[in-house]
């Protein structure tokens, strides 16, 4: 008996798979079969009722997914692994400190902020332009600006941290 | 007719014209930059020319390298799709200079209709309505400040050379007019090459509708009815239909009226499309002409049963329409819902990658025009479009009952998608009873951005992905243990070092 906590829209679900088919989510239990279509394709049965699935491993732990016109980001995890990530997290929250991510691959316009600046959450930062669209953004948490790792004028990669805020 | 068409363009578009050439027995020749040797539009076409690097300006949009490309071939016409060259007069006129059919309005119809300040005075001219505004480019600040206020704000900034909502913003007070303008002109220089911008009364909740208009070079004008686009972000349009629910039968014969006028003041051939704003008492104002075959030309299509990219190239070839207005009668109702590479929760952030999985929705209504197939990628050069779901039925419950289902059976992997925004959009009272203006995705949507729109659609299916991901997660922690393969006819396998 494996058990796992799920994560999907930020809420948890506690599942146990016993390997055998069997599955239980919180006090039901439930008949299950997998069959896989392609490398991203499943059809999962959950009693007699049918689900096509089409599915993405981000990583180890995190998989996108979508459902009858559906999309979802869950996150995976053995319970051990769940609790060691919950006591991390709880950990790093002790010490508060935020970057800004280019949210997509593009250039980096013009930078409003300088280091050492109070900005407030939703204050624009910088302008990002991508697909031809100058985009707008803006902070994503309060606090002073403690470094500014991009020049203007250069290219970001999506994910690409451009601002730092304590 | 002609032999051999090239097409200047890429993605679904492409695609689109290559499957009209086909069904014609026209050869058609498309053109791929370094990015799209993969792309689905080489694919389907009788020929492909590599025309340049991946970024647009060395490529889709080299007019030199395009010219020269369809002389080496032998190519007779050249269709423009939409975007990229094809409401660009320079390349119309060069095309013709050098001896092809430009598949689409002469030169000057689309310099007339291109300049948006020069066609809302030509409108003004031929009493088709129009926004009130200034006819002529900003060129001095506080003169337009003062026009601004004059009008009153809120304000539109508009690129006179612009389309697809580039070098456009809406200015709330006068203290945001200095950086909104910088911002347009801007955008507009760098999507145009022009950086005229011009100032537009605001209209309030207005919905997009628009005509389709097509005509001959012999002087025969008809319309192919309505559709309505008022589900845009960002002046982008998401999803369309045709008729609208808001049009009734005399405000369709006064906009149908208008739009030919527009057409036959620019002395307009071959297919274009009439915008404009309706307010809540129908009443509407020209907006701009589209030159050119528009993204949404298939709802149309759905319910008139005519083949725009067909009689486009029959038009070109110098032949007449091959119907009369009267024998052109709307049938159903038809909506297209456009799949975008990007990412809703992540501020719309565009998704470049490969397509991994893909699989499309069939059966009765449902039509999709893609630019996207089984191991294409998605480059990050160029629009971000993928592809169109289109859905007919005999009214709108029919059209959008199919449309929930096609978007079902649609699987994309590889990229994100905003397929999941339309069970959203299609399930929404406003949209339902057709009160939607074009702040819907605005006023109704934005709020709910990120995760909490999702919230309300996917509620259903948490437990069965929940389920889904433990048995994956379950199957991978089994899979480790038996990771030597015994049966291996490769001796060096057996030969492990540890």
């Amino acid at each position: 008996m494996n058990e796992y906590v799920v994560t999907v829209n930020s809420t948890k679900k506690n599942i146990k798979c016993s390997g055998n088919g069997i599955i239980e989510l919180g006090d039901t239990t439930y008949e299950v079969e997998l069959s896989k279509v392609n490398k991203h394709s499943y059809l999962l049965k959950i009693g007699n009722k049918i689900y096509n699935i089409v599915t993405n491993k981000a990583n180890s732990e995190n998989y996108s997914m979508s459902l009858d016109g559906r999309y979802y980001e869950l996150t995976v995890r053995t319970l051990l692994r769940e609790k060691a990530t919950e006591y991390l997290k709880n950990q790093a929250k002790l010490s508060h400190h935020s970057e800004v991510k280019a949210p997509m691959p593009g250039l980096v316009l013009s930078v409003k902020k300088n280091v050492g600046d109070r900005v407030e959450f939703g204050e624009s930062l910088f302008i990002l332009e991508a697909m031809k669209m100058e985009n707008d953004i803006r902070s994503n948490s309060s606090g002073v600006i403690e470094e500014i790792l991009v020049d203007e004028g250069k290219s970001v990669e999506k994910g690409e941290t451009i601002i730092v805020i304590k | 007719m002609f032999k051999k068409i090239l097409i200047v363009n890429r993605g679904e578009i492409a695609v689109r014209i290559i499957k009209a050439c086909r069904e014609m027995g026209i050869t058609s020749a498309a053109i791929y930059s370094d990015a799209d040797k993969n792309s689905l539009h080489v694919r389907a076409a009788d020929e492909a020319y590599h025309i340049g690097a991946a970024p647009a300006n060395q490529s889709y949009l080299n007019i030199d390298n395009i010219i020269a490309k369809a002389l080496e071939i032998g190519a007779d016409a050249i269709h423009p799709g939409y975007g990229f060259l094809s409401e660009n007069s320079v390349f119309i006129k060069k095309v013709k200079e050098a001896g092809f059919v430009f598949i689409g309005p002469s030169s000057r119809s689309v310099e007339m209709m291109g300049e948006k300040t020069a066609a809302r005075k030509i409108m003004k001219k031929n009493n088709v309505p129009i926004v009130p505004g200034t006819t002529e480019p900003i060129n001095d600040i506080d003169e337009a400040i003062k026009i601004a206020k004059g009008i009153g704000f809120p304000v539109m900034l508009k690129a006179a050379a612009g389309g697809g909502g580039k070098g456009m913003r809406k200015v709330d007070s006068e203290d945001k007019f200095r950086e909104a303008l910088e911002r347009a002109q801007n955008e507009s220089q760098k999507a145009f090459g022009n950086s005229d911008v011009y100032i537009e009364k605001f209209i309030e909740n207005p919905k997009h509708i628009e005509v389709q208009i097509i005509a001959d070079m012999h002087g025969n004008y008809a319309h192919l009815f309505e559709r309505e686009c008022s589900v845009q972000r960002r002046h982008q349009k998401v999803v369309e239909e045709a008729p609208s629910l808001f049009v009734d039968d005399e405000t369709r014969s006064k906009i149908t009226i208008a739009a030919i006028d527009a057409a036959k003041a620019c002395n307009y051939f071959n297919a274009g499309t009439v915008e404009f704003l309706m307010d809540k008492d129908k009443n509407f104002y020209f907006l701009e002409m589209n030159t050119r075959l528009q993204v949404e030309h298939p709802v149309t299509e759905m319910i008139t049963g005519i083949d725009l990219v067909k009689e486009q190239i029959r038009i070109a070839n110098g032949e007449k329409l091959s119907f009369s207005q009267d024998e052109i009668k709307i049938n159903g109702s038809a909506i297209e819902c456009r799949i975008y590479a990007e990412d809703i929760n992540n501020n719309f952030a565009p998704s470049t990658g490969k397509i991994i999985h893909h699989r499309l929705p069939s059966g009765p209504g449902i039509r999709v025009d893609r630019g996207i197939d089984l191991m294409t990628d998605v480059p990050v050069y160029y629009d971000p479009m993928l592809a169109k779901v289109i859905t007919w039925g005999k009214d709108r419950d029919e059209a959008i009952a199919r449309m929930e289902r096609a978007l079902g059976e649609y699987q994309v992997a590889g990229v994100i998608t905003n397929i999941s925004g339309f069970k959203w959009i299609l399930n929404r009272q406003s949209f339902r009873d057709g009160t939607f203006d074009i702040n819907f995705i605005e006023n109704e949507f934005m709020p709910l951005v990120p995760y909490e729109w999702e919230k309300e659609i996917s509620k259903e299916y948490e437990d069965v992905v929940s389920i889904f991901a433990a048995l994956l997660k379950d199957k991978e922690s089994k899979l480790k243990t038996v990771s030597i393969d015994n049966k291996s006819n490769n001796h060096w396998n057996n030969q492990r070092y540890e």
